[in-house]
């Protein structure tokens, strides 16, 4: 019995027109979007090979330790392939440099706008807009199509219980419209399987669970169009209501949502916090510079009343100190900068933190969020890339820093052109020491940390639990609004 | 009460579709004012092929469809204004009340003067229950609906009116009230061309019966020819011998 | 006769839950639009003004106007980029001013608060592109067939009524049922900027006037297809589907489509690539400055005075030179960049106006200040304000800095404490842009395009119903 309704319902989807247009516009629509997001894969890695090739060449060629300074490129993740996320929206390099804090620019978008214009299409996009929108198509009339057919009663007419025809129903659409998607989304793995995109098995699970959390997701809004048309008694009413709450789901909840959190919980600006940083370190050198001065005027007093022999042999013996003196002032206040920086860093992160974490709340609200969440989380690709990248980047940082400063002290190498003006000495000029091109090999390297399924995956698990709440609210709604539907 | 010109007049009508069936195979009858023709035919017979060309939804292969005098492909629109119609399964505006599309459709036909009392008292004469006059008609049963496609016809006040199986639908009573009314507006002058599955109120009521099969008229008999005869033997008869003849 | 049909369609559609619902939706839509577009916009000028604050202030306290550093300008919000975003949300918004070299600006609000690029903002533009195109075939997808279907299209026809009055109507009759009743959410969404207190000027007005029109001639373009294909199909489910398709690709696939397709076509040099070479010539150039440098001979070597100006004058000299040599460079650079993006913006948005989305899109951003204009526009108005800074600054100190270069002067001599500077006698950036005139010229290809698709809908659906099957 179960099975003839599974076998109908089948038989009723791939027989009708809706099916094949479906099929045909979703397949392509997959396939075209794996296929851009391969080219833009392998774009991108040709970019950040070019560029830390480049790199790597200027560090090559630098002369002095004290202009060593470093960029970052962040690495291309294959996983862009599938989810976009974040990706093009926040910045692809950083300056490594002792004077300048971490801070991601040049992000594809804000490179080459015309691609903001209208952005790329990825294949979350494509489940969250199209595979829901035909789920609604195929669902909406589900229960309410067939009574005003006049089948249900029909079919009523027979010995058989309700709970047989809606799980039938639901078996049987699900099963019409999840296996022909599941065709698409094999192409789309030989596709990339084709063009080598290098995944690793942890990538390979995280995809495999982005498909997983995708089915989800379409299972939910065949359970929720079920639900709908069972709830209602004309199928026009259904489908009226199904397309509002299909635009609400997936377009309005999400940004009201992110929208209002920022209303409620403004922010500073980065250009704003950024100021607030340069005003303090404007007044630390501002202290530097008269205390240096000070320095000076009281080494000059000291030699005051020497002749001009003992002056050099004073200054030969006390040039190493001076310059030390010097240079540690300098390094305490670059330290204290960052100190500053980190601060306002952390103040500002946990007031973005806050907010981002109201906002979510607020779109969780929508299916369509927590599936696209989740999804971005899997594919690593969310908000959090840009504050992991940063945060490690500043690590590097320390330790780029350090070894800077090492290799300074070794070769004694304090930097920058130095000009000594003196009515006695006359006209001093030095540019530091050269030491033809520097043996960077123990220079520490950039390590992007590695993609991790278990990491993704926990971070990912809230979003997929309420993704199966929603789903399985949808489905009990279903099936309970069925068992007293009046089948007249 | 039989006069002079026809109002409905098949002549020849022929009508071979796209797809090479041909429904009419040169049909011709006329109908005069006063006078009710019923035509019956099992399924497919090209019953309601015949009333689409009158009103021209159809263009006829070959032959013609006058309404007064009038063909209906040539001149579509004087031959609508004398016509009134009934189709076979009308859903009308599911959003208006029976009222509103009274009123649209009267208006539409050229009626301007009704007024909402003009609406109810047709409602009730075609058995309307009185508080639906002012419901959404999308909640009205099949012969509801059918009721106020009825109201519209009469209210258009044509000298011509077709009827595609206008009591299907409709309860026992109210078809028994529908054959008074089509009596009535008989009596009224009106010619009314009306195709129909009911051999009895068929008889009942009809001046001429027609029998169609396979796009031919196969019989036509005046009501006094008829006297006396089963119409149902007749008319399994006349089918039969069709059959056998084209075979 | 005409008068009745149009009444009839407008009362059909006004009295239709579908209606009822829809409209309810749009409106709410639409108001949230615009409030959630004025509170953005409040909090936008909040920011910037911080930030500006916070970059004068940084100022305060110097003594030398050598030592100005970190000096920005910052991109102001415009009460219309928060109701139609385009590319506001993806260009940088800030540019560090030096006196010379290139200006990159930075710090787009997508790549600062990505909460915001995930879900993107809920803006006018979003509302008329997706939902109210939607809405409009939501509407009219079965305004012919579906008459069909109830049998009122044979009992209509039964009557003396022409054809092309009654399509006639039918077009007039939703267009007045559609645009009037979305009128009212967009003037109480206009006034609400007014209550919220957004400073719009008469300009702005003017633009905001012309994009709700654009807007509606936009929906009217689904409208009349949607009219047109179930003019031209028996079934309304044939139709709708058609129509949703046709939405898919017109809203999703064909804009971006034709920008992946453009993208791969001209080949635009990639800024990386056009750093590698600046850089290149730049490591260059001081190469052979240092050497310079190392060679210069003070023409007295008792006054240090002297020598000191002797030397500024040559690293002066020098980097004016420099200067000019890496500026020819990057103008020509920039320009092959500028170029080739013209070459392919061209391309793609002329594939793109196929999609009436994709032009409503290019129209509006345009209207709005936020299309890939901004960019340009943004980067005149920092190069224009670069050359009056670095006027002022060699007003003030007799040079003229580029980034990186700080000159630390320490003298040896009495200590006399100097005045501070005041960082408001900087000189002003302003952002201004383009009149109502230049936009209005530059989007009326698009306004007529957008008004060409439905006329020719409008025709098609006439003429198919002309010819349709009333049976
Ligand atoms: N659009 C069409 N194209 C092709 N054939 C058609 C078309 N419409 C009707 N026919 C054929 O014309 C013939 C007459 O059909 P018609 O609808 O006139 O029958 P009918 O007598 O009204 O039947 P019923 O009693 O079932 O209403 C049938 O064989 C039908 O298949
Ligand atoms: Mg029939």
């Amino acid at each position: 019995m179960l099975s003839t309704i599974i076998v109908k319902e089948l038989k009723n989807i791939i027989v009708s027109p809706k099916f094949s247009a479906t099929f045909a516009v979703t397949s392509l629509l997959l396939l075209l979007s794996v296929y851009v997001g391969i080219n833009e894969y392998q774009a991108t890695t040709r970019q950040y090979e070019a560029a830390t090739g480049l790199v790597d060449q200027r560090l090559r060629e630098t002369r002095s330790w004290a202009r060593l300074s470093n960029r970052v490129y962040r690495v291309p993740n294959p996983m862009h392939v599938f989810v976009a996320g974040v990706n093009n929206d926040i910045g692809r390099t950083s300056i490594i440099d002792p004077t300048e804090q971490v801070k991601l620019t040049n992000s594809t978008y804000n490179d080459e706008p015309i691609y903001a214009a209208f952005r790329f299409i990825d294949f979350t996009f494509i489940v969250t807009i199209i595979f829901s929108l035909f789920a609604i198509l195929f669902t909406y009339d589900a229960v309410n199509g067939e009574r005003e057919n006049g089948t249900l009663q029909l079919t009523f007419a027979n010995a058989l219980p309700r709970v047989h025809f809606i799980a039938g129903k639901f078996v049987g659409l699900w099963l019409g419209l999840i296996v022909p998607l599941l065709i698409p989304i094999v192409l789309s793995v030989v596709l990339v399987l084709a063009y080598k995109i290098p995944l690793a098995v942890d990538h390979w699970m995280s995809v495999a669970a982005i498909v997983l959390v995708s089915l989800l997701f379409c299972t939910f809004f065949i359970a929720f169009g079920i639900c709908i048309s069972a709830v209602t008694r004309r199928s026009s009413t259904s489908f009226l209501f199904l397309l509002v709450a299909w635009i609400v789901i997936s377009f309005i909840l999400p940004r009201a949502g992110v929208m209002a959190a920022g209303t409620l919980h403004p922010v500073a600006s980065v250009a704003e916090v950024e100021g607030m940083r340069e005003a303090f370190a404007k007044q630390i050198w501002a202290k530097h510079r008269d205390e240096m001065q000070e320095r000076f005027r009281k080494r000059a007093d000291e030699m005051q009343n020497m002749t001009a022999e003992e002056r050099s042999a004073y200054e030969d013996e006390h040039a190493w100190e001076m310059m030390e003196q010097e240079d540690k002032a300098r390094k305490d206040i670059l330290k204290q900068i960052d100190l500053l920086g980190k601060k306002l860093e952390e103040e500002t992160r946990n007031g973005r933190r806050q907010q981002e974490g109201l906002a979510l709340v607020l779109s969780r609200f929508s299916p369509a969020s927590a599936y696209q969440l989740a999804a971005m989380t899997l594919a690593g690709m969310n908000i959090d890339v840009k504050s992991a990248y940063e945060d490690a980047l500043s690590a590097y940082r320390a330790s780029f820093v350090t070894y800077k400063e090492k290799k300074e002290k070794e070769s004694g190498d304090s930097g920058g052109i130095r000009i000594t003006v003196d009515s006695n000495t006359g006209f001093k000029f030095s540019m530091g020491r050269e030491s033809g091109s520097l043996d960077i090999s123990e220079m520490p390297r950039f390590n992007a940390s590695r993609f991790s399924f278990s990491g993704v995956l926990a971070s990912a698990l809230p979003d997929i639990v309420l993704l199966c709440a929603f789903t399985f609210l949808a489905f009990a709604a279903a099936f309970v609004a069925f068992l007293r539907y009046d089948v007249r | 009460m039989e006069s002079g010109q026809p109002v409905f007049e098949a002549i020849g009508l022929t009508k071979k579709y796209e797809d090479e069936t041909l429904a009419l195979d040169h049909v011709s009858f006329s109908v005069r004012a006063g006078e009710i023709f019923a035509m019956l035919g099992g399924n497919g017979a090209g019953k309601t092929t015949t009333i689409n060309l009158f009103l021209n939804f159809i263009e006829p292969t070959e032959g013609e469809a006058r309404i007064n005098g009038i063909a209906s492909h040539k001149d579509p629109l004087t031959a609508k204004r004398n016509v009134a119609f009934v189709s076979e399964n009308v859903m009308l505006y599911p959003n208006f009340t029976a009222l509103q599309n009274l009123d649209y459709f009267s208006r539409l036909g050229g009626k301007t003067q009704y007024s909402k009392e003009n609406y109810h008292a047709v409602l009730r004469r075609v058995g309307l229950q009185e508080e639906a006059h002012t419901k959404r008609l999308r909640g009205f049963s099949k012969g509801m609906r059918q009721k106020c496609g009825i109201a519209i016809a009469i209210l258009k006040d044509a000298p011509a009116i077709l009827l595609d199986e206008p009591t299907s639908g409709l309860d026992p009573q109210a078809g028994f009230e529908f054959i008074e009314l089509l009596r009535s507006l008989r009596d009224d002058g009106k010619s009314i061309l009306m195709s129909t599955h009911d051999i009895f109120r068929a008889k009942e009521v009809a001046d001429v019966v027609g029998i169609m099969n396979r796009g031919k008229l196969i019989m036509q008999k005046h009501a006094a020819e008829l006297a006396g005869h089963d119409l149902e033997e007749l008319y399994m008869k006349y089918i039969a011998g069709h059959i056998r003849d084209a075979a | 006769m005409f008068r009745l049909l149009i009444e009839k369609e407008l009362r059909e559609i006004i009295g239709s839950t579908k209606f009822a619902v829809s409209f309810g939706v749009c409106s709410i839509l639409i108001l949230l639009a615009f409030y959630l577009g004025a509170a953005n916009y409040l909090a936008s000028v909040a920011q910037y003004n911080a930030a500006r604050a916070e970059n004068l202030r940084q100022l305060e306290g110097l003594t030398d106007w050598l030592a100005v550093r970190d000096y920005r300008i910052f991109l102001p919000p415009r009460p219309l980029t928060t109701l139609v975003s385009g590319i506001a949300n993806d260009v940088g918004r800030t540019i560090e001013i030096n006196g010379r070299g290139d200006l990159v600006a930075h710090d787009s609000r997508y790549g600062d608060e990505p909460i915001y690029a995930i879900f993107r903002f809920l803006d006018l533009d979003f509302v008329f592109q997706i939902v109210l195109s939607l809405f409009a075939i939501v509407f009219a997808y079965d305004s012919i067939n579906g008459e069909k279907e109830r049998g009122t299209l044979r009992l209509t026809f039964a009557n003396a009524v022409p054809k092309a009055h009654y399509i006639l109507a039918k077009l007039i009759g939703s267009y007045a049922a559609l645009a009037v009743p979305l009128l009212i959410p967009l003037a109480l969404g206009s006034l609400l900027l007014v209550v919220m207190g957004i400073p719009l000027s008469s300009n702005e007005w003017m633009r905001l006037g012309v994009i709700i029109a654009t807007g509606i001639a936009y929906v009217g373009v689904f409208l009349t297809l949607s009219i047109l294909l179930s003019s031209l199909t028996q079934r309304s489910s044939t139709s709708f589907l058609m129509l949703l398709v046709i939405w898919v690709m017109s809203v999703i696939i064909v804009p971006r489509g034709a920008v992946l397709l453009a993208g791969r076509a001209v080949s635009v040099p990639t800024i990386e690539e056009n750093n590698a070479k600046k850089g290149k010539l730049n490591a260059q150039l001081w190469r052979e400055d240092r050497e310079a440098m190392t060679k210069f001979q003070p023409s007295s070597s008792s006054d240090p005075q002297r020598m000191a100006s002797e030397f500024q004058k040559l690293m002066q000299e020098m980097a004016d030179k420099r200067d000019a040599r890496m500026k020819q460079l990057s103008d020509r650079l920039n320009e092959e960049r500028t170029n080739a993006q013209q070459v392919q913006r061209g391309l793609a948005f002329g594939i793109a106006r196929v999609s009436p989305a994709a032009t409503f899109a290019l129209a509006t951003t345009a209207l709005a200040g936020t299309s890939l204009d901004l960019e340009y526009l943004f980067r005149d108005a920092a190069l224009a304000y670069q050359q009056a800074y670095a006027g002022f600054m060699f007003k003030k100190t007799g040079v003229n800095l580029s980034r990186g270069m700080i000159i630390m002067r320490t003298e040896s001599g009495d200590p006399e404490k100097p005045k501070s500077i005041n960082a408001n006698e900087l000189p002003v950036f302003t952002y201004s842009e383009r009149g109502v005139s230049e936009v209005m010229q530059a989007v009326l290809p698009d306004i007529g395009l957008l008004l060409l698709y439905n006329v020719l809908f409008f025709a098609g659906a006439f003429v198919a119903f002309l010819r349709y099957d009333l049976r």
